[in-house]
């Protein structure tokens, strides 16, 4: 007798259990994300400046933030970068990607150290680049010692060149995590039509361009994707090679949120830019993973 | 796609070759980083740049020394080890269910909890600022636990379930038929099973904690602080400290270096949220 209790009270765990122990991760990333937002959302519309204050004042903070000369600074170096940023890492990845694909020598060694930059935090390898950038200590002067004085390389401290020394720097970190996007997908390619496409005599370049690019279409959108989220998102790059500047040459967003919020005291101001940087990767997430989550459907 | 129609022994060297020299240049900032770490100041900044010189430990010394170099290290080591142990606690039961005990609504869940990790931490920077300065919490390690585990929570619940759904139910379901009960199933099925799925998302989330700098830097200073805060720190003033910045850094990548070669897979798919597996 006492063992059916035992049991059933077991089945009852059984059933339960599953929704008990989700709760906590589900609850979890409500708050953390949502309610965060939410929080977020309303300190945009508040009077709040050094403190929080929930005084409503409308979308006057919206209003602040376009007539802001820094935040159209910040919008136009997103532009340069993300343009620049995604198109390099996608055309380096892939070329990488198609050259580790021929069966090179030690290719197990050369994938790891492709990917370095990216498991590295940037706070900390940035200071290398610095090094190499800043032309009193690094390339430059490497140039001007092996003698050719008129070498001139002062980017990083160039208003109008800084931001492409973050161009430079986020595809060193990046090319290389997109490559290993793009082999998956060169491994996952049909080699049947491969066959048959030799078959027919056509050349490498012609299977590449013809059959094997088109079949990388989903690592495409994929690739673009992340690299986009991660150009709106891209903080650590700016922040540990130029601290934005200099002056505000190469402030974006996500350096124009934290300095409005922390140490300009407009701190609707700066909730006002947070938001508008997630309704941006929203809008390029959300149709992506409504894609995705169709697609798993159909499996 | 392995080997090309038409690649002659001569293409295959140009493309060995030209493969391990883009290897060699990305590896070169960090090849330069590290020998850097070992030269005194003078010889960091001496030009043409010194590749034969007696290595010094110096540096080492001296940025334990000045800025109690250990302290963040403890920081770092206590703030990830402790934030992923947390994270695997959390998440192991929710892929469980989901991976054992699929709704309708699973791979929605699961979307949506990854799509969170898109977000820009921006957005959610004022909030936990202000919680944490009312609690009287800036600048303590549980902080930044609370805040790394919560952060890496949606794509350790999402690599756990890919791990779990691939245990096939049928063990699950023969246990059962023998008789074993919850605690049986969990200790003698499902942990040795899941094992290995625990592992490499934990890795993955070691690395991702330690190299965490937004929160780090923005909840923590002196007393919390983790090595990206130290690195941050020494990079601000723009003195001659190449050497020793070199040494800090040095040891902020020598464990990433050595993790990061057994967790590129995870890394990838981590970072990629599930589009490379």
């Amino acid at each position: 007798m006492s063992t059916t209790t035992v049991r059933s009270g077991g089945d009852w765990l059984r059933q339960f259990l599953p929704r008990l122990v989700l709760a906590p991760s589900f609850a979890i990333t409500l708050v953390f994300v949502y309610g965060f937002i939410i929080y977020t959302g309303y300190i945009s519309v508040s009077k709040s400046k050094m403190l929080p204050n929930l005084d409503f004042v409308g979308l006057d903070n919206y209003r602040k933030l376009w007539k802001t000369l820094n935040w159209q600074v910040a919008l136009d170096n997103l532009a340069i970068f993300g343009i620049l940023y995604i198109v390099i890492c996608g055309a380096l990845g892939l070329f990488l990607a198609i050259l580790l694909d021929q069966k090179i020598r030690g290719e197990g060694f050369l994938r790891p150290i492709y990917l370095y930059p990216m498991a590295l935090s940037f706070v900390v390898t940035g200071t290398a680049w610095k090094w190499f950038l800043n032309p009193g200590l690094g390339l430059e002067k490497t140039m001007h010692d092996w003698g050719w004085a008129s070498f001139k390389f002062d980017w990083l401290i160039n208003p109008d060149m800084a931001i492409y020394t973050v161009v430079i720097a986020g595809v060193w970190q990046s090319s290389g995590f997109v490559m290993a996007m793009f082999l998956a997908g060169l491994r996952g390619v049909d080699e049947e039509q491969l066959k048959a496409a030799q078959l027919d005599g056509a050349s490498t370049f012609q299977t590449y361009w013809r059959i094997i690019i088109p079949q990388l279409r989903a690592v495409f959108l994929s690739a673009f994707v992340v690299l986009a989220h991660m150009a709106i998102k891209a903080y650590d790059l700016v922040v540990a090679l130029t601290g934005g500047g200099p002056g505000n040459a190469t402030e974006v967003p996500a350096t124009f949120m934290y300095s409005y919020t922390f140490t300009r005291n407009q701190m609707g101001v700066g909730a006002a830019s947070a938001m508008i940087m997630l309704m941006t990767i929203a809008a390029i997430i959300v149709p992506y993973l409504y894609a995705e989550t169709r697609e798993a459907r159909h499996e | 796609m392995q080997s090309s129609p038409n690649s002659k022994p001569t293409t295959l060297i140009i493309r060995t070759i030209a493969a391990w020299s883009v290897a060699l240049l990305l590896f070169f900032p960090l090849l330069f980083l590290a020998v850097t770490a070992f030269k005194t100041e003078g010889q960091a900044i001496a030009v043409p740049s010194l590749w034969v010189f007696t290595p010094t430990l110096e540096n080492f010394v001296e940025v334990q020394a000045r800025s109690n170099y250990l302290h963040y290290v403890w920081n770092s080591v206590v703030t990830s080890v402790v934030s992923t142990i947390l994270g695997l606690l959390i998440a192991a039961p929710a892929a469980y269910s989901m991976a054992f005990s699929p709704t309708k609504r699973t791979k929605d869940i699961l979307m949506w909890m990854l799509s969170t990790k898109m977000m820009p931490a921006v957005g959610a920077l004022a909030p936990i600022y202000v919680m944490a300065k009312t609690a009287g919490l800036l600048d303590t390690k549980f902080s930044l636990i609370v805040v790394f585990t919560m952060s890496n929570l949606p794509i350790m619940v999402w690599m756990l379930y890919s791990h779990f759904k691939d245990i096939p139910h049928e063990i699950l379901e023969a246990s059962r038929m023998d008789g074993a009960g919850l605690w049986d199933e969990f200790r003698y099925v499902l942990l040795p099973l899941g094992m290995g799925g625990l592992a490499s998302t934990g890795l993955l989330c070691l690395v991702l904690a330690w190299n965490e700098a937004f929160w780090a830097l923005n909840l923590g200073s002196a007393n919390a602080g983790t090595l990206a805060t130290l690195v941050a720190s020494y990079s601000s003033p723009e003195g001659l400290f190449w050497a020793k910045l070199s040494a800090a850094s040095l040891m902020a990548i020598a464990p990433i270096i050595v993790f990061g070669w057994f967790s590129q897979k995870q890394l990838v798919q981590g970072l990629t949220f599930g589009a490379v597996k």
